[in-house]
């Protein structure tokens, strides 16, 4: 069996923390296994087809807990499609848009620079670099926020209020860093959140809601391989991997919405400075 | 906005909504070797057919679209509204 049902268990249970927290699931999906020394071959087809099953699985978790969400979100799409404008008062509706105008530029880039950038970096070597720099880069996200002016009670209207077209262009394409093994999408969209001038709070909830189409989209895109030849021998620890995922993201978004009404991202930056750094420097004498 | 610049700005996206479903479709149904040369994802002798390109050429597609379809309603304002 190319991978065993307690390395499927401890990768999912892995995958559904660190694709939430900011702190990149394909790096350390790529760095543990070769610190552990476990004989995965991470380029195999069969690895990234399991992997797809883990990023369903965390896919349907953020869908599922964000759902009246959702359902409000797309009723306001199409309140907006049918009134032929986005009503002023009408949060719902811009949010909704500016998930659809956020997602494009995600899924542009992901689709023509995916394969190229998982190529070049796919080493657990430039996985612990660009760890240590996705470290700085939440460092940097929180020395230059601005302070999130308090526009509204509700969440969604904050965000509506707060983030312009521009703005969600750019975190949008911001997520596309996490085509490099080591830097993480919810740490790129909630630091991007962060610079246009929403809260953590708001940041994080804007980052999920942002990555649960791209993340959904990509998997369901790649399910047929797990169906296929491909997913020979790997479907059953993809299931167990899927469940163990499914567990810890329901886990970690939870904590994740909780921690960001009080804290920052800083220790998360720190985490991943430190991780990244000794990673980087034990590959490098090991 | 002015309305001429309006009226123009979704003809553009129209036209441009139709060429991208035209681009989704040629590239769901040639394979790589096959497909214009300029298209990203053109690979002399590969019979890969670059599906996920196709969808998202069709979805922006749909976004080009989506935007002629507000610039083009009808122009409410606040006080009509209110």
């Amino acid at each position: 069996m190319p991978i065993s049902y307690f390395h499927a268990a401890v990768l999912g249970l892995l995958q559904g923390v660190s694709e939430l927290f900011p702190v990149s699931s394909l790096g350390h999906t790529v760095i543990l296994p070769k610190l552990f020394g476990w004989d995965i071959h991470q380029s195999a087809p069969y690895f990234l087809t399991f992997l797809v099953a883990l990023h369903l699985a965390t896919a349907l978790v953020l869908l599922g807990f964000f759902w009246q969400d959702w359902v409000r979100i797309v009723k306001g799409l199409g309140r907006s499609l049918r009134d032929r404008e986005i009503g002023p008062e009408d949060a719902d509706a811009k949010l909704g848009w500016l998930l659809v105008v956020g997602t494009i530029p995600a899924g542009l880039l992901g689709i023509t620079l995916q394969d190229k950038l998982r190529t070049l970096f796919a080493s657990p070597q430039y996985a612990a670099i660009f760890l240590a720099l996705n470290g700085l880069l939440l460092y940097g996200a929180e020395l230059l926020r601005r302070r999130a002016p308090v526009t509204a009670d509700d969440d969604d209207v904050r965000i509506a209020r707060t983030v312009s077209w521009r703005d969600t262009t750019l975190v949008g394409a911001a997520q596309a860093l996490a085509l490099i093994p080591g830097f993480s999408r919810s740490g790129a969209s909630m630091g991007g959140g962060l610079l246009v001038g929403l809260s953590h709070k708001d940041a994080a909830r804007f980052a999920f809601l942002l990555a649960t189409p791209i993340i959904f989209a990509a998997a369901l895109l790649k399910l047929p391989d797990l169906a296929g030849s491909q997913g020979n021998g790997v479907r059953g620890p993809a299931l167990v991997g899927a469940l163990c995922s499914a567990l810890t993201a329901y886990l970690a978004v939870r904590f994740l919405m909780k921690y960001f009404e009080t804290r920052t991202l800083l220790p998360f930056a720190i985490y991943c400075g430190v991780a990244g750094t000794a990673a980087a420097v034990y590959f490098a004498v090991s | 906005m002015r309305p001429v610049d309006r009226r123009l700005l979704a003809g553009i996206a129209v036209v441009l909504g139709i060429a991208l479903i035209a681009v989704a479709i040629v590239y769901w149904a040639e394979p790589a070797k096959s497909l214009p040369s300029f298209f990203p994802g053109h690979t002399a002798g590969s019979n890969h057919h670059h599906t996920k390109h196709g969808i998202a050429a069709f979805l922006v597609g749909l976004a080009c679209f989506a935007f002629a379809w507000f610039n083009t309603g009808p122009k409410k304002t606040r006080s009509a509204s209110a």
